[in-house]
């Protein structure tokens, strides 16, 4: 995809990863290798989807993928500053619905949805929206608030 | 709106979990490898060997601590008895994570085991009789009673006694505990995701034997607190090598640490019997055998507190309630979301549904005779303040007849009733600065998530002083700079930190009227771009009301609330400590529940909230509280139990085999708000942190046996539970 080979493109930005070990974990090498906190570590082992970023467009949980893997592929995450469409569809809705509290399970769904929205848009029942969320784990809003921003986000997709 | 949404939503809202320093240590703890057990000897040689690790253990502190270093109730690192497994008995730093792991791996801990308590029903096995107070097991003991107990029973239309049994929940912070610790110039100073920097530096200024002025706590944004960041967990252990290093440490628990060492609610057993005479209670004994870990301190707040609840708000004329506190080989009893009090209602609402059972009665009718109104007495004698218990159950009551009359053959509905107070904790201040542009709210509590913070204070700001939520700003600062504020806990922010913002409104509002020369009440406005005072009859900016001494803070204002003194009845008390109420708040629910007549399986179809609020200060912020709170409540209910094997293991210290509900399992609570009575806030607001998440358990429990007839004494109402009440397992 890019020049850089050996490296990996996150928020439309390259970053070459000289000397990282081969079983480095997407979501460390994203935070405490680049430095992009927003994406937030939770259980490590895949249950609670804090950590779900999108990888060339598709929604991932960075605590299960290794860097590797997703060389030369786009990563988009939370920091990226509204150049993702969806992303910002997503963002409004959840300002919109109130649809956090505590915001640590925040990107994980922001960027989970993103990614069905991105796949089916406005073409997806509501349904199948939020089923596609059941593997993103909030203890604050008990969903209620979430469930108003897939509403409002659907609406706002083309 | 809250002005946290914004910043959350671009991920530059930096948790404890994301603290990072310049030079920065990692750190991992050694965990006891037994839940019972003699230390014979912790050998950190093997792991100073490796290049750039530091370690500490038990034979360190006199070093690093001359004025103390824990003490028996509260050791930072045992020195005789291991009380629990994954207990910390050393703790080490390196340049890395992993090389902090490899080290901690190398430090030889010898522990001699010893037979562990895990199950408290295992060391009580005739229990409730007279042996218990005299058990070593004990470390809690309270007991109260009041009227002619005897003659109530002797005399009873019937007397129903029963047990229940609850189990031991997480709080499930998605955050797990994460601080940075350093150590100069004889200070130290943590940075911490807590719900109380003040909690936290008390609890180290008492651990380490140093004065509170040498510790500055400064909190960072938190990832749900619950409960579980109350108070200091590993902020001593990283305190302790920041110092040993000479450098900052940084110290997290991955997940599974988080289970296993977070301090949280405990199994308990409760046996309640109640005698009945023409249709009314005429008296209650009650028996709690709560679980409180290897916990010492606190332990009488656990049985205490929680034992009220076992009489609930209901006229009760005689009653005896006894609770033991015992100790077991699991971490310390910590709070969880309202403290036992979700527990409380299941045993106690499951248990008046069969009480009014078994007379004939209707079960909501009968709690409707029994409520607690304005002008009654709680069981300790103190005074019943306004309180919409009677409003929300009739209500609560409408709603669900509506729903039985259209629900399907293999459907049930079933109404709880929880009840809460606002807690004062130590008392708090706060400071208003009003400069000509903005006014900021300057106080010690970090917004844990609830919006409590950044919206419940700013709302009360908004409605004492008229200004909009716009030119209001909340500034949280250190312990070294904050007012004390206790931390937010017990549903207090708004109710009663936000009378310390009231009253210094009030303090700011006067000055203004002095100034201004005007005789009423003086109120705040926007007019071309600042801030005015406004009076009855006159009005000018607030930039022409200050003075040049009051500098860039401006007008600057303080206000405090304080704890409530206790004002129960002595007389009633026989041991131990029991506790007033600061205001009386009921949540009513309604359910409407599925049941599989297979599997047992229960699935929530409808929910509905009423909650008394005494006045209602942000509705947004509110609802999410009731939401949130309910869907917590379903965990208890439904799915969540930690389980410890005999010898002390946290069998489920994961989220896949720990289930916490997801997003299909909870329905969108319908949410409604009783308003007009009125509780010890400002404005009369009632706390709502708490309330929502009491009777949930119970509510699904009377659903369920609605349902289909299953009478499920012990939580959570899992399938298995279900179908074993139903005989088909």
């Amino acid at each position: 995809m890019t020049d850089d080979a050996g490296g990996v493109r996150v928020n439309g930005r390259a970053f070459p990863l000289e000397g990282m070990p081969d079983d480095e974990r997407l979501l460390d090498t994203l935070r405490w290798r680049l430095a992009l906190k927003g994406t937030k570590e939770g259980c490590r082992t895949g249950d609670c989807g804090a950590c779900t970023v999108l990888v060339d467009g598709r929604s991932t949980l960075s605590c299960l993928t290794l860097t590797r893997e997703v060389e030369g592929q786009e990563v988009t995450t939370i920091d990226d500053a509204a150049t993702d469409p969806d992303l910002g569809r997503v963002r409004a809705a959840f300002t919109a619905a109130g649809a956090l509290q505590c915001g640590y399970c925040t990107p994980g769904f922001v960027l989970a949805l993103a990614g069905l929205l991105k796949e089916r848009g406005r073409a997806a029942p509501v349904e199948e929206l939020l089923d596609g969320l059941q593997g993103n784990l909030c203890r604050c809003t008990g969903y209620a608030a979430i469930v108003r921003a897939v509403e409002l986000a659907r609406e706002a997709s083309p | 709106m809250r002005s946290d949404l914004a910043i959350k939503l671009a991920g530059h809202a930096v948790y404890g979990t994301d603290l990072d320093r310049p030079g920065m240590l990692w750190a991992a703890l050694v965990p006891s490898p037994v839940a019972h057990g003699r230390l014979r000897s912790v050998d950190l040689a093997p792991a100073r060997r490796l290049p750039g690790v530091v370690a500490i253990g038990p034979d360190d502190l006199a070093a690093l601590l001359p004025g103390g270093g824990g003490d028996a109730d509260r050791p930072i690192f045992p020195s005789g008895e291991v009380a629990y497994r994954n207990q910390p008995l050393a703790a080490v730093a390196a340049p890395t994570l992993a090389e902090a792991r490899r080290a901690a791996a190398l430090v030889r801990v010898d522990v001699e085991p010893l037979p562990a308590l895990v199950d408290i029903e295992t060391a009580f096995p005739s229990w409730p009789g007279a042996e218990a107070a005299r058990s070593p097991h004990v470390i809690a003991h309270v007991h109260a009673r009041h009227g002619d107990l005897g003659e109530a029973f002797r005399t009873a239309d019937r007397v129903v006694e029963e047990t229940y049994r609850t189990s031991s929940v997480h709080q499930v912070a998605l955050e797990p505990h994460a601080c940075v610790a350093s150590f100069s110039n004889d200070r130290w100073h943590v940075e911490t995701s807590t719900q109380s920097p003040f909690g936290v530096r008390e609890d180290v200024a008492s651990l380490f034997g140093v004065p509170e002025e040498t510790i500055v706590v400064d909190g960072t944004w938190v990832g749900g607190g619950f409960g579980g960041k109350g108070a200091s967990l590993l902020e001593p252990f990283a305190l302790l090598l920041a110092r040993a290093a000479g450098r900052p440490v940084r110290l997290a628990l991955d997940y599974r640490q988080e289970f296993e060492l977070g301090r949280t609610t405990l199994p308990a057993v409760i046996r309640l019997a109640t005698a009945v005479k023409g249709g009314r209670i005429a008296g209650r004994r009650v028996r709690l055998l709560l679980d409180v870990g290897s916990s010492l301190p606190g332990r009488d707040f656990a049985t205490g507190y929680s034992i009220g609840f076992l009489l609930g708000p209901y006229r009760t004329p005689a009653f005896e309630v006894e609770g033991y506190g015992v100790r077991t080989n699991k971490p310390p009893f910590g709070p969880h979301r309202a403290p036992f009090a979700p527990q409380c209602a299941f045993a106690l609402e499951s248990h008046l549904d069969e009480v009014a059972r078994s007379v004939g009665l209707d079960p909501a009718a009968f709690r409707a005779e029994h409520l607690w109104r304005e002008g009654d007495t709680t069981p300790f004698a103190q005074p019943v303040g306004p309180f919409g218990a009677e409003v929300a159950l009739e209500r609560a009551r409408a709603r669900a007849a509506e729903w039985r009359a259209a629900a399907p053959p293999d459907h049930g509905v079933g109404i709880g009733v929880g009840f809460w107070s606002t807690s004062t904790g130590a008392g708090g201040e706060a400071r208003l600065e009003l400069t000509p542009t903005e006014l900021t709210i300057v106080q010690g509590e970090r917004e844990i998530g609830s919006g409590s913070v950044l919206r419940g204070l700013v709302a009360v700001a908004e409605r004492e002083l008229g200004l909009p939520a716009d030119r209001i700003r909340v500034d949280y600062r250190s312990t070294a700079d904050a007012p004390f504020d206790s931390g937010v806990f017990g549903s207090r922010t708004v109710g009663a930190l936000g009378r310390a913002i009231v009253e210094a409104a009030e303090r700011l509002e006067r000055t203004l009227a002095e100034r201004l020369g005007d005789s009423g009440p003086v109120r705040l406005a926007v007019a071309d771009g600042e801030l005015v005072a406004v009076g009855p009859t006159l009005r000018r900016p607030v930039r022409e009301l200050l003075t040049p001494e009051e500098g860039p803070k401006g007008l600057v204002a303080s206000g405090r609330h304080f704890a409530k003194p206790n004002s129960i009845d002595e007389q009633r008390v026989v041991t131990g400590s029991f506790y007033p109420y600061t205001d009386f708040t009921a949540s009513v629910h309604v359910a409407e529940v599925a049941v599989d007549r297979e599997t047992g399986a229960v699935r929530v179809e409808k929910y509905a909230a009423f909650q008394d609020i005494g006045v209602v200060v942000d509705r947004a912020t509110a609802r999410a509280q009731v939401e949130g709170g309910v869907a917590m409540g379903l965990g208890i209910a439904l799915t969540e139990e930690a389980v410890w094997s005999d010898d002390g293991r946290l069998v489920n210290a994961h989220l896949l085999d720990y289930r916490i509900p997801t997003l299909g399992e909870v329905p969108v609570p319908e949410v409604t708000f009783v308003e007009g009575f009125p509780g010890a806030g400002p404005f009369g607001a009632k706390g709502l942190g708490e309330p929502p998440i009491i009777p949930v358990p119970a509510t699904i429990a009377a659903a369920v046996r609605d349902a289909a007839g299953a009478h499920v004494t012990e939580l959570p109402l899992s399938a298995e539970r279900v179908a074993r009440a139903l005989k088909l397992l």
